[in-house]
């Protein structure tokens, strides 16, 4: 007899010829993320198993990354998560720079900041946006994609790309210096988020209090056994960030604070995500007062050097949570392996399966978004 | 605590590590410490580990040589408390490629890791109960991230036409 992991009671073995048990394939297309599935063993409105089933996004990276230079693999790196594009980009600069050895302007280091941090901005909305969607409430789905397209301007203003900013963020610094009114364009871009965080503050008694308080709770030891990280630890009371942990670039400079709850349920990791909404605006306020003047030249693609012999390991957090490569060269102008570790690969099988089993069914969507997926950065 | 002073505390629990298993140990310019130890040594590396404070597996890697005949598996372990990253390798012979699974370690974050490189690489982890593939559907072939599969070469003979005039360019 098996005993469910939410109630403690006895739930027996399916009976699938009884009209109250069936089997559910949750996914694979959802509005706003990308393509992965989930098949549910349903008991009435209980969930007694979940088993993720990922791969419709596997394009082998890590492969193709192998046979392509550091510039080459800038481009590439975009793709790793649709969402946030420049945060990988960052992550792939600086395994390539810390392997070469490379020393990064220090105007460089800050504008990859200031769009990693505005990224991670836009990246919250979506989330915003698609938790909104999959609670019935479209009103919040509308208003968040709104205004994530504010940030997108902004990112095609500097980078040329809404979405994909073709390796802006690349090794050895970024790919050209940051067109003039920039500073204008993102201080205004902040106002523009102070009145959304206002707007989303509004909603907050409403339906998404109703659909995630209490619901998909994640206690801290199973948090740290199931490999959580980022917003989905901090939920539970964990403060642990790699930039403040381990800091990169110029994050040891900067001044900001890393939001933590106790709670560990849906709306725990929904309100951490707004305030680090908050605590990014405020990084970029500071980035962009100490930015300093000399411009930048452009970092051209040329043909690619050969790369010292090596290996390194760099930790970056990105939205979601830690992202890293490992990267080993041999002395070619090709990385001989380069291993990619998103937070998805641990939050969409280990953590999603553990919070789904005893859920009831109706929370699933709520559980499932609460973790802020993306199934791209987990196939790879 | 200055961080001197935390460097030094981080290098002493490095060493003990070291010295239990004879390792070779390396901190790296960007303060990150690399372990290479011997297949024998490795699990009892890895306990050691864990109990010195790494509770966090990071990533599980392994890279291919087959000239040399060896798969080297890195295990990349962070230490919330004492904020350190250690890695450490190991060598392994690339025609029986087994090591013991994990999971009684880092439990099912590391599992998950394993999971990806037995399907990836080939590699065997005993103990580890599910080894199901996670990306690949139906595929009977070589394991795809090994460096003596050649994804071109098997693209081209997969999916390409020689007698087709407009794939022609794939076979020039």
């Amino acid at each position: 007899m098996r005993v469910s992991r939410a109630t403690g009671t006895e739930i027996g073995e399916p009976d699938h010829r009884a009209s109250h048990a069936f089997d559910l394939y949750f996914g694979p297309v959802h509005a706003g993320s990308g393509n992965f599935g989930v098949k549910l063993k349903i008991e009435g409105e209980r969930v007694v198993g979940a088993r993720s089933d990922p791969g419709y996004l596997h394009r082998g990276f890590e492969k193709l990354m192998e046979y392509r230079t550091p510039m080459q693999n800038a481009i590439l790196s975009d793709r790793l998560c649709i969402l946030e594009s420049l945060n990988w980009n960052l992550v792939h600069a600086e395994a390539v720079d810390r392997l070469c050895g490379t020393e990064i302007p220090e105007r460089a280091q800050y504008i990859r900041v200031i769009l990693a941090e505005l990224s991670r901005i836009q990246s919250h909305i979506i989330w915003y946006g698609v938790l909104s969607k999959a609670l019935g409430f479209d009103t919040g789905f509308k208003v968040a994609f709104g205004y994530r397209d504010y940030v997108l301007d902004v990112f095609e203003f500097i980078t040329g790309g809404r979405v994909y900013p073709a390796g802006y963020l690349c090794p050895g610094g970024v790919r050209h210096d940051i067109p003039e009114g920039t500073k204008k364009r993102i201080e205004d871009l902040l106002a523009t988020m102070e009145t959304m965080l206002r707007e989303f503050a509004g909603y907050d008694s409403r339906t998404i209090t109703a659909r995630c308080r209490g619901v998909g709770v994640l206690e801290l030891d199973d948090a740290l056994r199931l490999g959580a990280t980022g917003p989905v630890l901090r939920a539970c009371g964990m403060a642990a960030d790699v930039r403040r942990d381990a800091p990169y670039e110029v994050y040891d400079d900067l001044d900001f604070e890393i939001p933590t709850c106790e709670e560990g349920d849906a709306f725990a990791r929904s309100i951490i995500r707004r305030r680090e909404i908050e605590e990014s605006m405020n990084i970029i306020r500071q980035a962009l007062g100490r930015l300093p003047a000399e411009p930048l030249p452009p970092v051209l693609p040329k043909i690619a050097d050969k790369m010292p012999e090596g290996e390194v390991y760099v930790r970056n957090e990105i939205s979601r949570g830690e992202a890293a490569i490992y990267m080993r060269s041999t002395g070619e102008s090709r990385p001989y392996r380069c291993k990619i570790r998103g937070p998805d690969l641990l939050h969409m099988i280990p953590v999603l399966e553990h919070l789904l089993v005893g859920a009831e069914l109706a929370d699933v969507p709520a559980i499932y978004w609460s973790l802020n997926v993306c199934p791209a950065d987990m196939d790879r | 605590m200055s961080s001197a002073q935390n460097a030094c505390k981080q290098t002493e629990i490095l060493k003990r590590i070291q010295l239990s298993v004879s390792a070779e140990l390396r901190i790296a310019e960007d303060g990150t410490a690399w372990m290479l130890v011997l297949e024998r040594d490795l699990s009892d590396c890895l306990v050691l580990a864990k109990r010195e404070g790494f509770d966090h597996c990071s990533a599980i890697s392994v890279t291919d040589w087959p000239d040399e005949n060896v798969f080297e598996f890195t295990y990349h372990l962070w230490s919330y408390g004492k904020r350190i990253l250690l890695t450490v390798s190991c060598r392994i012979d690339r025609r029986k490629a087994t090591v013991a699974s994990v999971i009684p370690l880092w439990g099912p974050s590391a599992g998950i890791h394993e999971r990806e490189l037995h399907e990836l690489f080939g590699v065997e982890f005993t103990g580890n109960p599910d080894l199901e593939p996670l990306f690949l559907e139906a595929w009977d072939g070589p394991a795809p991230f090994r460096k003596d599969f050649d994804w071109r070469m098997y693209v081209r003979e997969t999916f390409y036409e020689e007698g087709d005039a407009r794939e022609q360019g794939y076979w020039d």
